[in-house]
């Protein structure tokens, strides 16, 4: 029996669960960054490219690429990400130099073409209104066919651009996400920054000063390309965008590399070497990854280990034989019955090697010690306990029990572990509220009746082992005290369970309904409780048995 | 303390001479604590600790601590059979108890066939050597020695002090980490009837939980 519920049943002690809750705090967390991470997806995957731009055209940026040198160090397996990544990133290159010429405006074509045509026929005002929004969004510059009228546009823009600059400082703060989100072929701020920083040296002060830039920038778009007329835009904003624009720079950077090793950790819960992933995604193979399946993946993943986690849990928190393998009381269970298997075949042994007239000696002698070893009637023992002052606290009188019946079986048992467990449910009894859940006192309950129960067991079978090894056999004296041993423990069992009883019943609050299936539960471990402690005994018999044969 | 949750468990025994520090190393590598006095073993005591191997896999180790001294011999000679992985425990301070080694892995690789467990040597009580304390412990194995009967047959061998935890935890490690590679190469297998190996029960594919709940209310007779 023993062996094959163990197989059932193993696992470690009950008291784990608490280092268990961090790991699942901490794997919430890492669950709450993959949520934002596949929510925040769509700005990353730009911000990625838009980072790899900014390490193209900044190499004074310190180091930009560690963060990304990490995923490299950190794991090989993200070789497929990282190719995937550097196959965005020289399209992004390409995109970059050819983008300030001709493409990344393009795109922007349709929007500039009815945008500046509303924009003419608009007050200053308005315009600013209408202007400074689309820059901070789109630092696009124009197509050169519109470019005459986008230019009268920075020039309104330029003269109210100091009035506006607080303004506009907010707004390319919250528009730097959307600008990195939707820049793409886009020339970086910074770029532009230092271009217009190159052209206008000297930066107008004066609405003279303006005009002059003005012509300037004028000239500028008639050789060039937008680029400076744009770029006389950004003199204007040059200094905060500098500042700001390092700022973001700097910050994105480091915000990128969180980023970076966050999602690298959320991908490698559980998985390392991302081995799991890869297979499921057949990234292998070479197929592309995509960044928000394996993200959404890993979040649902972690999310149903959480409940499963949470639910098992739970269910070994009042689950006795899990319980009862938790004290060790399965292995000492097993570890005697492999001790009595053992004996019981030294025994069949002898007898198979005894002389005929010797062997009906010797089975009678085994079906004698059988018989002392049966468990007297329940009336027996009321004498006895009253022997036991009422003065004495209670574990006090369940140790001076146990050492009653055991007196004359000639080893040093130890009560110790068992006096100090039921010291400790009773200490239980005393310090719990009264409006404790009707849950928990089930819980304690059926703990405490499993641990008590491992711990009878481990009695029996050290018992076992000490009396194998002792020199002198008395075996009718140990069959006696073994089963006065026995009546004590079981007694003892059915003690606990009566406590937990009332303590449930004396319950207030709770479902009657509720309350009566605990009661029930707890009397039917006792009753599990009883078989295993009297099963344990009985596998001590054939050690008592080869004592006298 | 260890989330309860676990992919195997494997069962371990260590045999060894009596006062080698069998007990005391089970002691720190389960508890972190190391006890200056403590009572010989009786029988067999058990530990049990959840550690992981390389790939993250959840392994709960359930030790089976036996007594040294002569007279469990013929005891604990009953306990072996169930273990796929032995720890062959000598004091480096104790000559004789390196010489009883090879016995000690005859035994137990005659009680634990067919089965073919593995093996780790692991001398103890490293942190005696060198000391000047009124035991005057003086080093009777050397590690060159110890490492070179290890080759031989095919051991894993460490040195470790169960008071400064040197090693103690690599001592485990190195045999369950040893023990799940022959599970990886098909070698070992989960088998009933024998319980070296068993699988958790907590694997993270069902409902298994729901079936333990049904259940909680069962028979214990045999």
């Amino acid at each position: 029996m023993p062996s094959s519920d163990s197989e059932d049943f193993e696992s470690a002690d009950e008291g784990h669960s608490s280092p268990n809750k961090k790991e699942r705090k901490k794997r919430l967390s890492s669950s709450n960054y993959s949520d934002n991470l596949e929510l925040d997806h769509e700005p990353q995957k730009f911000q990625d490219q838009h980072s790899t731009t900014l390490k193209e055209s900044t190499k004074k940026q310190a180091n930009p690429e560690d963060g990304w040198d990490d995923f490299d160090i950190d794991e090989e397996a993200t070789e497929t990400v990282t190719e995937q990544k550097e196959s965005h990133t020289s399209k992004q290159e390409s995109t970059a130099k050819t983008g300030p010429t001709q493409s990344g405006w393009d795109d922007f074509g349709e929007w500039g073409d009815s945008k500046v045509n509303e924009e003419s026929q608009d007050t200053m005002k308005h315009q600013k209104q209408e202007v400074s929004q689309p820059v901070t969004d789109h630092p696009a510059p124009q197509p050169k066919s519109e470019g005459w009228g986008w230019g009268w546009g920075v020039d309104s823009l330029l003269s109210t651009a100091t009035a506006g600059i607080s303004n506009l400082t907010t707004q390319v703060s919250q528009g730097i996400s959307t600008v990195l989100e939707t820049g793409i072929g886009a020339p970086d701020p910074e770029e532009l920054a230092r271009i217009s920083v190159k052209n206008n040296d000297s930066k107008p002060k004066s609405a003279e000063s303006e005009e002059i830039e003005n012509t300037e920038a004028k000239s500028d778009q008639n050789v060039n390309d937008g680029a400076f007329q744009f770029g006389s835009l950004f003199s204007g904003v040059t200094k905060f965008v500098e500042t700001t624009g390092t700022k973001v720079i700097a910050g994105g950077l480091d915000t990128l590399e969180t980023i970076g090793k966050k999602t690298m950790e959320v991908l490698q819960d559980g998985d390392p070497g991302l081995a799991k992933k890869r297979a499921m995604l057949g990234l292998d193979s070479g197929d592309k990854l995509v960044l928000s399946q394996v993200l959404r993946e890993a979040k649902a993943k972690a999310d149903e280990e959480d409940l499963m986690r949470e639910a098992k849990r739970e269910a070994k928190e009042v689950h006795y034989e899990t319980l009862f393998d938790d004290f060790e009381g399965l292995v000492h269970l097993e570890a005697l019955e492999m001790l009595s298997k053992q004996v019981s075949m030294r025994i069949d042994e002898r007898l198979r090697n005894a002389a005929p007239d010797k062997r009906h000696d010797i089975k009678e002698t085994l079906q004698q010690v059988a018989e002392l070893c049966e468990m007297p009637e329940e009336e027996d023992d009321e004498e006895e306990q009253e022997e036991i002052s009422e003065d004495t606290s209670k574990p006090d009188a369940f140790h001076e029990r146990l050492q009653r019946a055991t007196r004359d079986i000639g080893l040093k048992l130890q009560f110790q572990p068992l006096i100090k467990q039921y010291t400790e449910i009773l200490t239980w009894f005393e310090e719990t509220e009264t409006d404790i859940a009707g849950k928990a006192i089930y819980k304690r309950a059926v703990s405490g009746l499993a641990q008590t129960t491992a711990l009878c067991v481990e009695l029996y079978h050290k018992t076992a082992e000490m009396l194998l090894v002792k020199n002198r056999r008395s075996t009718a004296d140990e069959a006696d005290a073994l089963t006065q041993m026995t009546v004590v423990l079981t007694r003892h069992i059915s003690d606990l369970a009566t406590q937990f009883t009332e303590k449930l019943s004396g319950h207030p609050s709770e479902s009657k309904e509720q309350i009566n299936g605990y009661i029930t539960n707890v009397f039917l471990e006792a009753g599990n409780s009883s078989k295993y402690i009297e099963n344990a005994f009985q596998l001590t018999l054939p050690i008592i048995q080869i004592g006298a044969v | 303390m260890v989330d309860p949750i676990f992919d195997y468990q494997f069962r371990l025994i260590l045999i060894g001479d009596s006062t080698v520090g069998k007990s005391s190393l089970l002691k720190y590598f389960t508890d972190g604590k190391f006890a200056e006095l403590s009572d010989p073993t009786v029988g067999v005591d058990f530990f049990a600790r959840i550690i992981e191997v390389q790939d993250g896999t959840r392994i709960k180790l359930q030790l089976w601590d036996t007594a040294g001294q002569e007279r469990f011999r013929s005891i604990t000679k009953s306990y072996y059979r169930n273990s796929v992985g032995a720890l062959l425990v000598y004091d480096v301070c104790n000559r004789s108890s390196f010489e009883h080694i090879p016995l000690w892995m005859m035994e137990a690789k005659r009680h634990i066939e067919p089965h073919r467990p593995v093996f780790a040597l692991v001398g103890c009580k490293v942190d005696l050597v060198g000391s000047d304390n009124k035991n005057g412990a003086r080093r009777e194995v050397s590690c060159e020695e110890a490492r070179m009967f290890a080759e031989e047959n095919g051991l894993h061998h460490v040195e470790t002090s169960a008071k400064t935890g040197l090693n103690v935890e690599q001592a485990f490690i190195l045999v369950a980490q040893e023990v799940y590679n022959r599970i990886q190469t098909g070698e070992y297998k989960v088998e009933d009837g024998w319980d070296g190996i068993k699988t958790g029960f907590n694997r993270p594919n069902g409902m298994d939980f729901n079936l333990l709940e049904a259940e909680t209310v069962q028979s214990t007779c045999c």
